[in-house]
């Protein structure tokens, strides 16, 4: 029995979940967007309902009250019909958190790995869950956060939340279990960046004419070396002659594009659930160096019928991530990138303020669900303390059972410290 | 074996005479604790000092006048059955069931079978009523043997080469008796033939039975295999043993990875494996292909979900708030 490397993907949970086609992305999006915006919409007339009772028997009852509290903390005060995001709109607020988060990453200066595994969480939740539900703003840092322990990282919360501004321990755990059920539980996320060392690896022994070759190469090691240092820089240019030194610099120039790639456009776009990491730093080594990447993909998959199934993969993998806007970011003069990063600015800004109008007011505040998800929650103020009493005499009762029963608890020996 | 059966002439007689020891002579009457113990070489009854006495310093001969059986102290025993004839016919069938413990299914047919039931009953009334015992004895014994070394083939092959030296079935068997019988039987099986070894060379089992299955010997077990016969056989690189880059010279060299255990190789294996794990899978066509064996029922409950949409639960996770 034997597996080859495609079968070991094909047992990922990236793959068996979290792969899609394009047309399936758009779907789910449009779903998850459907039936968030109904669910807002409800929530809010709902609300609106409560309130104008209240005010109405507020105003029979005590007419000289002026200060009726009246959902103090609703963010949706005018009645109007809720504007709720559009499925595109979502995508952008989603889109600029990833790239947040990218910064965030770099600001903690969390491995590569960490922040790619981060923002994928954040782009996987996302599909399933609106942020019309569940504000990015808080999802985010949690959701770093849960990559930092998922990849062994290791940076306990206490310093996670110190570095951050206006954070506590309870904002980054309570969407915790929120997060990682919408993730299902699938925790691995597979990278582009160890197999593009692999590749590169490769590539470097190839150039020096001592690269192991498959069993149905059709070249000698040597003529793959000579063809290599011939290799032209652009696409149709002339043919060149290299030395073998030059070559290794080419291929390392042409590592630290795609590397650069791979940490920018592929994170921030939809690459990781159309395409597999394998086909992502392919296509990042692609956009580096062309004619030195179909020279690779030729020696590895001699014109078989895969061949042009893979480089018309790769093409258009290519699009998606040249497509990003931080990718052609240093191409084009500085003050046409000023004035870009202006507008995108202002209409995030927008986009932010519309979110904040449109807030599932049930989902607002979600240290306090998950606190009420808890024993001896106060959610509702006094009505519940009552209730919160009986529950502790109660488990005051069970403990005092069970002490007769089992005997006490054994005391801690004297000075021992209870870390 | 015969001396119980001529005593019990009379009901007061044969308890007074279970009650005094033929040997020393001392009766229960005077050590209410007395207890007879018998020996399945001959069954002579002797009460338990008279055991500690005699055998306590090895192998001695019986003390009963006329029989000069060699008797071991492990050997004795209290006995289950008042008969002695009982006694001894129940230890015999025991050790006769032992050898033979073939089972209707071991053979072809019925017949066969009863076939076989009729042998061994013949047997064991063989070594009940004393007819061969010699004979008899050597063939349970050879067919033993037979069927071990059918079970386990290396045995048998083990013990022919040590035995190169006494290639006669019958001496191996002599090994294990006393002393002094075994030159007493060397002595008269020198030269004498034996009657049972067949003449065409091949092995004597000492009983053969038509019909029987030949057994098979399990399979020797093998060692374990963690991925039950997996393997991973990549389709698109060959490992190398090294790889020469600049950046990983330090890692190569690090001491604290070397001490770790850290192998660099291992690093090898992995980057080339993420490499080309997913190269050939084309999601647009396998997910679509999936989906459709899946069959459409999820897509139906998702397209349901999206026009009820007030449905406030997601379908695909409850969720938690
Ligand atoms: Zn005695
Ligand atoms: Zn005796």
């Amino acid at each position: 029995m034997r597996l080859t490397e495609d079968d070991l993907y094909r047992t990922s949970t990236q793959y068996k979940h979290w792969s899609f086609t394009p047309s399936q992305l758009a779907a789910q999006r449009r779903t998850t967007n459907i039936q968030a915006s109904e669910r807002v919409k409800a929530a809010v007339a709902r609300q609106r309902a409560q309130r104008s009772l209240l005010d109405a028997s507020a105003s029979e009852s005590e007419r000289a009250g002026s200060g009726v509290e009246n959902g103090g903390d609703t963010p949706v005060r005018v009645d109007k019909e809720v504007n709720c995001l559009t499925v595109t709109e979502e995508k952008r607020l989603v889109d600029v958190f990833c790239a947040r988060a990218l910064d965030l990453g770099k600001f903690l200066k969390f491995p590569t790995e960490v922040t790619a595994t981060g923002i994928q969480f954040l782009r996987r939740f996302y599909l399933f869950n609106s942020p019309m539900t569940y504000e990015p703003q808080t999802i985010s840092p949690c959701a770093m956060f849960v990559a930092n322990k998922v990849e062994n990282h290791g940076l306990p919360l206490e310093r996670y939340v110190a570095v951050l501004p206006n954070m506590t321990t309870d904002k980054v755990l309570a969407p915790e279990y929120l997060l990682v059920q919408g993730l299902r539980f699938n925790f691995q996320v597979r990278h582009p960046f160890n197999g593009l060392k692999g590749g590169h690896l490769e590539m470097i022994e190839m150039a020096r004419g001592n690269a192991n070759l498959l069993p149905n190469a059709e070249k000698t090691k040597e003529q793959l070396q000579q063809e290599m240092l011939q290799l032209p820089r652009k696409p149709n240019g002339p043919a060149q002659s290299l030395s073998v030194a030059q070559l290794e610099k080419r291929i390392e120039n042409a590592y630290g594009f795609a590397s650069i790639v791979l940490k920018g456009p592929a994170q921030l776009t939809d690459a990781y659930f159309l395409y597999t990491p394998s086909q992502i730093w392919f296509t990042a080594h692609l956009l580096a160096d062309e004619p030195l990447t179909l020279f690779y993909l030729s020696a590895k998959v001699p014109t078989s019928p895969i061949h042009s199934k893979i480089i018309s993969t790769l093409r258009s993998c290519a699009d998606l991530l040249s497509s990003h806007s931080s990718y052609t970011t240093d191409q084009i003069s500085k003050e046409e990138k000023v004035a870009r990063e202006k507008k995108e600015k202002e209409e995030v800004s927008a986009l932010i303020k519309k979110a904040k109008h449109c807030r599932d007011p049930d989902k607002i505040d979600l240290v306090k669900l998950n606190l009420a998800q808890k024993r001896d929650a106060v959610a509702g103020g006094s009505l519940e303390e009552s209730k919160a009493k009986r529950r502790k005499l109660e488990r005051e009762g069970y403990q005092k059972e069970s002490d007769d029963f089992w005997g006490p608890e054994l005391k801690k020996a004297n000075g021992a410290k209870v870390a | 074996m015969s001396k119980p059966a001529h005593r019990a002439g009379g009901a007061p007689k044969a308890a007074v005479d279970s009650d005094i020891c033929p040997v020393c002579k001392s009766s229960r009457y005077l050590n209410p604790n007395m207890k007879f113990l018998v020996n399945p070489e001959c069954y002579h009854k002797m009460c338990e000092s008279c055991v500690d006495r005699i055998f306590s310093h090895g192998p001695a001969p019986c003390p009963i006048a006329g029989c000069k059986r060699t008797l071991r102290k492990m050997r004795f025993r209290e006995q289950t059955f008042e008969d002695l004839k009982v006694e001894r016919e129940v230890d015999i069938r025991r050790r006769v069931a032992k050898v033979f413990n073939k089972r209707e299914e071991d053979f072809e047919t019925l017949k066969d079978y009863n076939d076989y039931l009729e042998t061994v009953e013949e047997v064991t009334w063989n070594l009940i009523l004393k007819i061969d015992v010699e004979a008899t004895e050597r063939r349970l014994r050879q067919f033993e043997e037979a069927q071990k070394a059918e079970l386990n083939p290396n045995v048998a092959r083990r013990e022919t080469q040590s035995d190169s030296s006494a290639p006669s079935d019958a001496s191996r068997v002599v090994l294990k008796k006393g002393a002094t019988q075994r030159k007493a039987l060397s002595a008269s099986s020198g030269n004498t033939p034996n009657p049972y070894s067949s003449q065409d060379g091949t092995e004597d089992t000492g009983f053969t039975f038509r019909g029987l299955k030949k057994r098979t010997a399990p399979e020797p077990q093998k060692p374990f295999d963690p991925y039950s016969g997996w393997s991973v056989e990549p389709q698109f690189y060959i490992l190398q043993d090294d790889y020469n880059v600049e950046w990983l010279t330090q890692s190569k060299n690090d001491i604290q990875h070397l001490a770790g255990g850290y192998n660099i190789k291992d690093f090898y294996s992995q980057a080339l494996c993420e490499a080309f794990s997913g190269f050939g899978v084309f999601i647009e066509d396998e997910i679509v292909a999936r989906d459709r064996q899946v069959s459409g029922d999820e897509t139906l409950a998702t397209q349901m979900a999206a026009t009820a949409g007030t449905g406030a639960k997601d379908v695909r996770m409850d969720d938690v708030f």
